[in-house]
């Protein structure tokens, strides 16, 4: 049962015939992020979003116990989650032949299925095609918000200014101070919960009411300190305060709710962009929503070669609309946005929408995943039970390569997500041998003496690594899909292997048993951190947008999510994503209001 | 698109039926086939599962057993609905597999064996989990995994055994605040 009932404000109908001041496409952390800015400035905005609107609350059922479902929380039988060795062995696209009724992503294959099987998207009707690429998409309102992992961090200069440090690709068109008074704005407007490190590469939040740490995690946290690194608590966008200004969301209780499924929070304590952002944009009266919309094409006025509106399909009814804007912002996900500039070809702009650079679609870069380590903690061993899980996060072990030293062979960093302690699944009984009383007592013995963690490392953007799209296949509606050429490269693998050796490293310091290392990097798009296919930059032959997320080459359209980002850091993107787009917004309004943009 | 799938398709429906021919051609009766609504193990293949999953998770005097959180129910639901009908005639075979192994160490079917008599059976199953090879020890790894999964989420895993505290409202986080170490 979920304890906050959400009344929305009934959204008017798409008006056909108007022309909105601003439309936006998609309505994730970049796109919910325009609509409330946009609206909160006057602006009148029309959000047009691929997937459908329903009551997530029904959905999630956060507290419902394993045993009061059917099948424990996993999907019915008829569904198919792809695995880590259909990715590996077989090519794009994957449900092609598939006996299943309804394929997913990987996500899918987690527990708690069930509950998030109407969040993701079906791989049958969303097919892609090129290289091997483990692509999760979440096609409803809010988007991936609705299952992301939370982990909120800001990038330091040693993200923008990443060229002026080593040399490689190129700075951002913004700096760390830039950025940080919006870094400011989304953490009071949305809330996060973290510790002050004042690590110069690892910037601080304004922090709400601070995650706290496992009694293995503390003994990491002090192991690291003498190595010169840091253990953090998880850094959570999670409103553990609550926000005064949100009737949506309440604070967080510590259900231990979080990690046991890719669904979400109802209480929606984590930020999702419905709760957060979209249903205030609402309450102001300037926000018309239309769901079931999949945009096909950004329309241009050849006369004036800018932006008049979009064409979307209705998912439902496969009909062909029109809706028009004075201003076109552009948020649909890293890749989905670069397909939509690819697909808005026009005799105006032959190569696609923004694309006079011909940098639409590449630079595609993100975080390469899969070194890691789990230990087990002998002295928590038959230890009487603790509740571990109760906290929206676990543990953070920021960058710590390539700062104030240079490592012979690989260039950037990484980070660790990790955690320890129980949980109400005891995963460690899988691998537990034998079986009887001796089995039941080792796994009872066992719970909460184990601790792992695994990297996110930065993978550079490289020219050559893009997606286009397919000249021959077209998703359900008739859409041509995207073919992917991406591929890790050296930089990647090398920082993986450094990756391994370091867990490994500082779990032997912190004096626990290694019972695994893990060298191997996952599928290339396994972090659901795609980024850098439309690029910000201060040269229009070599960038596509501007430090404003501004089209060099149309000055009344933006593209506001991770697409923009000029590299990937080692440091998840969504708390980065909406600080760009509310500065963004910000600059639009202003630029509107001016008459500089029509 | 995505919807819900809780009801039998047709094609499900021919699925089930085709699992119950197999029954039949087994030479298991069909009345006792039918006998437990929305299974798919026979009567007898029932307890031999019930037997054999109480064996991997016995009640002891910290909480009750795999029979008691009605381990075997669940597996066997899941069975049924099974997609792919591999995973019936798997397990089929499987648990036949397990009665020939008994007879052949022991000369008695596994549920007229005695307890150390099904124990010694389970030993051999169990000797190379790690590796497993022969039919029978490739059938331990998938009975233990279902077994584990099906005892671990029950109430009787979760609250008794494992005394999970969660899944309730925190009026502060569990653990350490390292916020105010200094």
């Amino acid at each position: 049962m979920p304890f906050i009932r959400i009344r929305q404000t009934p959204t008017p109908e798409v008006d056909l015939q108007t022309t909105y001041d601003a439309i936006v496409v998609g309505s994730g952390a970049a796109g919910g992020m325009a609509a409330h800015v946009l609206t909160s400035h006057g602006m009148k905005v029309l959000m047009l979003e691929a997937g459908k609107k329903f009551d997530i609350n029904s959905e999630l059922k956060s507290m419902e116990w394993p045993y009061e479902h059917p099948r424990r929380g996993v999907m019915p039988p008829s569904s198919h989650a792809l695995s880590l060795n259909e990715y590996t062995v077989r090519q794009p696209p994957y449900a092609v032949g598939s006996p299943f009724r309804h394929v997913y992503s990987y996500v899918q294959g987690w527990g708690g299925s069930d509950y998030s099987k109407n969040i993701v998207v079906d791989e049958k009707d969303h097919p892609y095609s090129g290289t091997n690429y483990a692509w999760v998409r979440a096609r409803l309102l809010g988007g991936k918000t609705n299952i992301w992992g939370r982990l909120a961090l800001r990038l330091s200069d040693y993200d923008f200014k990443a060229k002026s440090h080593d040399g490689y690709g190129e700075d951002w068109p913004i700096s760390y101070a830039d950025l940080a008074p919006y870094y400011d704005k989304v953490d009071l407007y949305l809330g996060i919960s973290g510790v002050k490190e004042n690590l110069p590469h690892l910037p601080d939040s304004l922090f709400q009411r601070p995650n706290t740490l496992a009694a293995a995690e503390v003994t990491l946290r002090n192991t690291l300190k003498k190595m010169d690194r840091v253990l953090t608590p998880y850094r959570a966008g999670v409103t553990t305060d609550g926000l005064k200004h949100n009737k949506y969301r309440s604070k967080c209780f510590g259900r231990g709710a979080c990690g046991r499924r890719a669904g979400g929070c109802d209480i929606h304590a984590a930020f999702d962009s419905p709760t957060g952002l979209i249903y205030p944009a609402m309450d102001t009266g300037h926000l018309t929503l239309r769901t079931n919309a999949t945009a096909r094409e950004v329309l241009v006025d050849p006369t004036t070669g800018k932006a008049r509106g979009v064409a979307f399909v209705d998912t439902d009814s496969g009909r062909d609309y029109e809706a028009r804007a004075r201003v076109v912002v552009v948020a649909a996900s890293t890749l989905e946005s670069a397909r939509l500039l690819l697909l808005s070809k026009s005799t105006t702009y032959p190569n696609g929408l923004a694309n006079s650079s011909g940098h639409v679609g590449h630079n595609f870069c993100e975080h390469v995943m899969g070194p890691g380590v789990t230990g087990l903690v002998k002295d928590r061993i038959g230890q009487p039970r603790t509740l571990d899980d109760g906290r929206p996060g676990s543990f953070y072990v920021p960058r710590f390569r390539n700062l104030k030293d240079k490592n012979p062979s690989f260039i950037r960093g990484y980070g660790f997500e990790g955690g320890a302690g129980t949980t109400i699944f005891p995963e460690h009984a899988m691998e537990t041998p034998g079986f009887g009383a001796g089995f039941k007592k080792s796994v009872r013995d066992r719970a909460g003496a184990y601790i792992s963690m695994g990297g996110f490392g930065e993978v550079l953007p490289r020219f050559e690594n893009y997606i286009d799209l397919d000249p021959a296949l077209k998703d359900r509606w008739g859409i041509p899909t995207i073919r992917f050429h991406y591929k890790f490269g050296d930089n990647e693998k090398k920082m993986c292997q450094d990756m391994a050796n370091a867990a490994q490293e500082m779990f032997e310091a912190a004096g626990f048993e290694i019972l695994d290392v893990n060298r191997n990097m996952l599928t290339e798009g396994w972090s659901i951190h795609e980024l850098g296919t439309a690029r910000m930059g201060t040269d229009p032959k070599k960038s596509v947008l501007n430090q404003f997320q501004q089209s060099h080459d149309v000055k009344n359209l933006f593209v506001v999510d991770g697409s923009s980002h000029v590299s990937a850091s080692c440091q998840n993107p969504t708390w980065t994503i909406m600080a760009l787009a509310w500065r963004s917004c910000d600059y639009l309004a202003t630029e509107f209001r001016k008459g500089n943009l029509s | 698109m995505s919807d819900h799938d809780n009801e039998l398709s047709r094609r499900d429906v021919i699925k089930l039926g085709a699992a119950a021919t197999a029954a039949v051609s087994l030479g298991v009766g069909h009345a006792e086939a039918q006998a437990r609504v929305g299974g798919f193990l026979t009567d007898s293949e029932f307890a031999m599962l019930d037997e054999l999953s109480e064996m991997i998770i016995p009640t002891d005097s910290h909480s009750p057993g795999a029979r008691a959180a009605n381990v075997a129910a669940f597996i066997d639901s899941r069975l049924a609905e099974a997609w792919d009908e591999k995973d019936r005639s798997d397990w089929r075979a499987g648990l036949a597999r397990v009665d020939a192994l008994c007879q052949q160490i022991n000369g008695a079917p596994f549920m007229k064996s005695s307890a150390e008599q099904r124990s010694a059976v389970l030993t051999r199953m169990a000797q190379n989990e790690n590796n497993p090879k022969a039919q029978e020890e490739i059938f331990f790894k998938e009975l233990k995994s279902r077994v584990v999964y099906a005892y671990y989420t029950s109430e009787i895993g979760i609250k008794q055994e494992m005394e999970y505290k969660g899944n309730t409202y925190q009026v502060e986080f569990a653990g350490y605040d390292v916020s105010k170490e200094r």
